[in-house]
């Protein structure tokens, strides 16, 4: 099948389709606009040392991903998929600050409803407790191991915006 | 003023023009930086993405740039996507949690009778995440 016609990214460097071509298992004739928006941005020397380096089962995700990155940062040349990145964040921390202030408001709603539990230490009916010392422990929560969510919430003050792309 | 050359220059062993699309952005004190960009999208991809971009928002675009980069370099397979499908999962975890939380607010509010019986039954699983600050 991919014997005969090029493939999208020897199309587009007109060249010719080696059967052993890195790019035509991923960049089909029949889509141009897939390989030439991930040429644009990353090069096509880059995607092939990137797929080389990859095995051969997780190529296609490299793909998917590589080219949903090109698609971002052309439609966003400044943000790229930080901007999503950056809203989502803004999303998750709003929702678990929600989160917060329901699960202190069970906790109000027990004690009220249990009098015999001790109460001397707080004020049952100040949640503001509750968000301020425990919002830190949500966002940690929130952020996965990997360095890079770490790296990208201290980000989000210097982006300060919530455009999706 | 930067004297010298900018490390992308230094890492492209060039001679560094005092219009150097690289310079602001890529100063010498900070090579990994540039190698990073490098690595993934190359310099002429750099400079004509930042050359198409307004100089009061190329600070920005190499930053993120750099953040991508970065990316990739971790996660060779999925990169930044992998960070927004994360995201995606905490968002769908976060709204379900909240869902049911509401859910039982709204039990408790409406019946205070049996409310002990469950209350009981989930409070030290709600008093976990404070257990550190609400219990000296």
């Amino acid at each position: 099948m991919g014997g005969n016609s090029p493939c999208a990214s020897c199309k587009l460097l007109r060249r010719r389709c080696a059967k052993d071509c890195i790019f035509s298992p991923y960049f089909p004739s029949d889509d141009p606009h897939k390989f030439a928006i991930v040429h644009k941005v990353f090069g096509a020397s880059n995607v092939s040392k990137m797929l080389q380096e990859l095995p051969v089962h997780q190529r296609a995700d490299a793909v998917s991903s590589l080219v949903y990155e090109a698609n971002a940062r052309v439609r966003d040349p400044v943000y790229g998929c930080v901007g999503a990145i950056s809203y989502l964040q803004n999303q998750v921390s709003q929702l678990q600050m929600q989160l917060a202030v329901a699960q202190a408001e069970i906790l109000c709603i027990q004690m009220q409803q249990e009098p015999a539990m001790p109460t001397t230490q707080m004020d049952p009916d100040d949640k503001s407790y509750f968000l301020h010392d425990n919002l830190p422990q949500y966002l940690n929560f929130a952020s996965s191991s990997s360095n890079v969510i770490h790296d990208s919430l201290k980000r989000e003050s210097i982006f300060g915006h919530d455009m999706v792309s | 003023m930067i004297s010298g050359r900018c490390a992308a220059c230094k890492y492209l062993r060039r001679r560094c023009p005092s219009d150097c699309i690289f310079s602001l952005y890529f100063p010498p004190n900070d090579p990994q930086r540039f190698a990073c960009v490098h690595r993934i999208y190359g310099a002429s991809n750099v400079a004509k993405m930042l050359q198409q971009i307004p100089p009061p928002l190329r600070a920005e675009a190499a930053e993120t740039l750099y953040f991508e980069a970065r990316c990739r370099i971790e996660d060779p397979v999925y990169g930044c996507v992998g960070v927004i499908s994360q995201l995606y999962e905490q968002l769908q975890s976060a709204e379900s949690e909240l869902a049911k939380t509401q859910a039982e607010i709204a039990v408790l509010n409406c019946n205070p009778q049996e409310a002990p019986i469950e209350a009981n039954s989930n409070f030290n699983t709600l008093l976990a995440p404070f257990h550190s600050n609400f219990l000296v």
